[in-house]
């Protein structure tokens, strides 16, 4: 006999012998609600059931979140220390694996400074853990080298929010609201595939008649049933948003109260964005003039509109600009800090948001306090009782950290939770300074590309055997429950910092016994920053699904509408973007003649290090591929399957090609989960946008050649 | 049974969730009874969701000589009964929308049986619960026909009128599947 689980209506199934244990899914910003089913004599993980009572996603699930319990007892997990000896990884003792990294740390910070150590972290881990990250580095190994892959995923947007709200919260208003906006104007987001539980909001509000406006170069999805296409060229996408704001100037649909009293620049703006015509606009981004006014038009009329965009625009050297820009679009209407409408980014990472708020940035102290503040950093040494002395300086970004590989600074890396042997562009530069390292440890579930060139490999938990917190992308902190115990002789990554902590003498600054222990002091370190979780406990999350930062006391409930009454800045006013549309760091040359950008599938999510361990999600996308209009293919002589090699300046790999008409006939498009010499981040462009340090990974020049 | 199952093609984004979750479901030895496709890869993103129509007079059953597809008294068309099944695939060629499939490891049919232990007590199948843009629901008749009332008024309002040659631009956005 079965027995049904009834919450508001609506019916779980749970099989006899089995209980459901809720929690949220590992892989994007979405953090979809789901029940995990675990069979109750033997406590392994069986499957997974709808989770219908979370406000988020409503028990929706995308292919990736619905398989994603297969991960956990995956037969190649990682279950014990690997150590490298003659180049190939033997099973080893915690007391080896950690003996040697004793060694190795203590041998190379006697030999060259503290700062020949460093630190690789991620942000698919919980806060608690993003929060040890930037301890233990600092705290514990004492280096300045410390960064994670949110520079690869969020840090343009964090950068665009900062200068234009003075606040970094990726989305100004809770998602359930999106259900009543009457516009999305969405740019550089491939939202059903890399979200696709959003698209329910977005499909309820066209039911009610919003209308959608999509900017991207490919025919994505949702841009298939928008109102208006605007299938602009890779890397103009701050023309199109100065184009928008001159229209939105010149037709009158500028909200004149509110900018006047909320946002500075604004006479600047008008005069910046003057040149802007239609017709302008459509020389540098390709789309036609007619589109580009019939947007302005929808956008303008809307009374509640969204803006928002994802690593398209972002990840570009100029990310950070296209970011304010398009936020500047949302406040000419007077849209930001009001019902149904905002500007919200994507976070492509589960705790992107959570992650870059607690100190792993080499600039940032938790609670998105900045290092190079001595305030700040009198604050947190006397969180963590250190003395302001010894916290180490300001660092470098992820992909600037090997450059200080190849000059012989950086000697060791711990990576933890990430994998930039295939995520960071220039991939080759990458492998070549892991094996330029004199020590690598990294800490993963499974052997990762990045892990095989480790010399010691710790296994670490998989998201489903720990708790925690995270917080998503609307900025709703979240609790992620423990499902199963630790497979095989895995440990949670607070676990192993405490014991690399114990063997560098500094055991006393990890005093923890559990994840909440970490919560509870991390709560006090955010406490008076910016992003101040001291209101938030693990029981109001519980009880009020998830609280929404800022929330600086416990009486505070919480913030789920940014920006109601002003802004992050000084003087409480938001900045418009002024700014000029500049070519992006790479263009078409004869030698070179088309643009190359890269995305998602929706089968695999970031480097693929878990979801290509997945027979479904390998079964429907097993390798990468080329996608191309038929009218540039047919100039070489392409058929649908046939094999092309790629060529930019960095490197060549060769890919099948897949024809079709929803892509700009001067561009192609390559999926990038996938490593080695199928990992086309061989091939992408390492130039940084100056603030945010984020790579060009969405526009390079490319040459094709048939094979 | 109360409900339905709902199909909006329209909503469709091609990400097989219902696929992947189709293999979560009951006994279904993680194989997919149901499936997404493409309209044209060439022309368009535009994918549709397929699953057993549930048909009145089920072809699968009228051509099996052994009479193992059963249908119960809902109306659900079951996968064929094992000690029944004959292993001769009349029912895979016979079906209008190729949802039977054969197992030639196990010798027999297996289709999309609406999940009928979950269908059976009013819970959604797991194909219709997770599908992240709703093209896939399962909902009661008189929601289902509210939903049509609506989109066909949102279709007049956008002068969206299915025009000859062009009907795979507009796919037959829903179409609602009896169980009466």
């Amino acid at each position: 006999m079965s027995v049904y689980q009834v919450k508001d209506g609506v019916k779980n199934l749970i099989k006899p012998g089995e209980k459901l244990i809720t929690t949220h899914c590992c892989y994007c910003g979405m953090q979809c609600g789901m029940h995990i089913r675990v069979n109750e004599k033997s406590g392994k993980v069986v499957g997974v059931e709808p989770r219908y009572d979370w406000p988020v996603t409503n028990g929706k699930m995308c292919p990736k979140g619905v398989t994603a319990y297969q991960t956990i007892d995956h037969k190649e997990r990682i279950k014990t220390p690997l150590i490298k000896k003659n180049g190939q990884f033997v099973e080893a003792t915690w007391k080896e694996a950690l003996d040697l990294i004793e060694e190795n740390y203590k041998r190379l910070q006697r030999e060259h400074g503290k700062d020949a150590l460093s630190v690789f972290g991620g942000v698919s881990m919980t806060n608690e853990k993003c929060y040890l990250v930037g301890k233990y580095a600092r705290a514990v190994l004492g280096t300045r080298y410390i960064d994670y892959n949110g520079r690869f995923c969020m840090s343009s947007a964090a950068g665009g929010f900062m200068k234009t709200f003075g606040i970094d919260r990726g989305s100004t208003l809770p998602w359930p609201e999106l259900e009543h906006t009457d516009c999305f104007f969405m740019a550089g987001t491939n939202t059903a595939e890399c979200h696709p539980t959003s698209i329910q909001w977005l499909w309820k509000a066209k039911d009610k008649g919003a209308k959608l406006i999509v900017a991207d170069p490919r025919e994505v999805p949702t841009a298939r049933v928008a109102d208006v296409h605007l299938d602009l060229k890779p890397g103009t996408d701050s023309a199109l948003a100065n184009g928008m704001m001159h229209l939105l100037i010149k037709e009158g649909y500028v909200d004149e109260a509110y900018v006047a009293e909320r946002c500075n620049n604004y006479e600047e703006l008008k005069d910046s964005v003057r040149k802007y015509t239609p017709k302008y606009t459509s020389e540098i981004t390709g789309v036609a003039e007619e589109k580009i006014i019939k947007a302005a038009h929808i956008f303008g009329q809307s009374p509640k509109s969204v803006v928002m965009f994802a690593r398209g625009v972002e990840q570009q050297t100029k990310g950070v600009d296209n970011v304010a820009l398009y936020s500047s679009m949302a406040l000419l209407r007077g849209q930001v800090g009001k019902f149904a409408s905002g500007v919200a980014t994507f976070t492509g990472q589960g705790n992107g948001q959570g992650g870059r708020e607690h100190g792993q940035k080499a600039d940032a102290l938790p609670g998105y306090r900045k290092i190079n503040d001595p305030e700040a950093v009198k604050y947190i040494s006397g969180v963590w009782g250190i003395n302001p002395s010894e916290m180490p300086k300001e660092g470098v970004s992820a992909y600037e950290m090997f450059d200080e590989i190849q000059r012989g600074k950086i000697r060791a890396m711990h990576v933890i939770c990430s994998n930039p042997a295939v995520s960071a562009p220039n991939t080759e530069y990458i492998w070549d300074g892991f094996k330029k390292l004199d020590f690598m440890v990294v800490s993963d579930f499974f052997l990762s590309e990045t892990a095989e060139f480790a010399d010691v490999v710790l296994p670490a938990t998989s998201w489903a055997e720990d708790e925690g917190t995270t917080t998503n992308l609307e900025g709703r902190v979240i609790r992620i429950r423990k499902v199963v115990e630790p497979i095989g002789e895995s440990k949670p990554d607070w676990e192993i910092f405490k014991m690399i902590a114990e063997r560098m003498g500094k055991g006393h600054l990890f005093p923890y016994n559990n994840a909440r222990e970490i919560f509870e002091e991390f709560r006090i370190a955010s406490k008076g920053g910016k992003a101040d979780y001291y209101g938030i406990t693990w029981e109001r999350i519980e009880k009020e699904d998830g609280v929404f930062w800022p929330c600086p006391s416990e009486d505070h409930p919480g913030t789920p509408t940014m920006f109601k009454e002003k802004f992050g800045t000084p003087d409480g006013k938001a900045n418009l973007a002024v700014v000029k549309w500049q070519e992006p760091g790479e263009i078409p040359t004869p030698e070179y003649p088309h643009i190359l950008t890269t995305g998602r599938v929706v089968f695999h999510y970031l480097s693929g290090s878990q979801t290509r361990r997945v027979d479904f999600l390998m079964e429907q996308c097993p390798l990468p591929y080329v996608e191309m209009h038929p009218e540039l293919a047919s100039q070489y002589n392409l058929l649908n399957g046939d094999k092309v090699k790629l060529t930019t300046k960095r490197s060549h790999m060769e890919l099948e090609v897949r024809l079709t008409k929803a892509i700009r006939k001067d561009t192609i498009f390559v999926p990038y989960h996938w490593g080695k010499e199928l990992a086309v981040n061989q091939l992408t462009n390492p130039a940084l946008d100056p603030t945010s340090r984020m790579p060009e990974f969405k526009v390079c020049s490319v040459k094709i050649e048939k094979i | 049974m109360n409900k339905i199952m709902y199909l909006e093609f329209e909503r469709c984004i091609g990400c097989r969730a219902c696929q992947a979750a189709c293999r979560e479901c009951g006994d279904h030895d993680a194989k997919e009874r149901n499936y997404v496709e493409y309209v044209d890869f060439m022309e368009s993103r535009q994918t549709y969701p397929m699953l057993c129509m549930q048909c009145k007079e089920p072809a699968c059953a009228r051509v099996c000589p052994a009479n193992a597809i059963q249908i119960t008294e809902e109306g659900v068309v079951l996968s064929a009964m094992e000690e029944k099944c004959i292993g001769c695939r009349n029912c895979t060629f016979g079906c209008p929308f190729g949802i039977p499939k054969f197992d030639f490891e196990e010798n027999k049919m297996y289709k999309c049986d609406m999940c009928y232990d979950r269908t059976k007590h009013d819970i959604a199948p797991m194909c219709a619960s997770v599908c992240p843009s709703e093209a896939i629901r399962f909902i009661d008749f008189d929601e289902m026909q509210a939903l049509r009332r609506r989109r066909t008024q949102m279709n007049l309002v956008e002068g969206k009128k299915p025009k000859e040659g062009n009907k795979w631009e507009y796919v037959p956005e829903f179409f609602g599947v009896y169980s009466d």
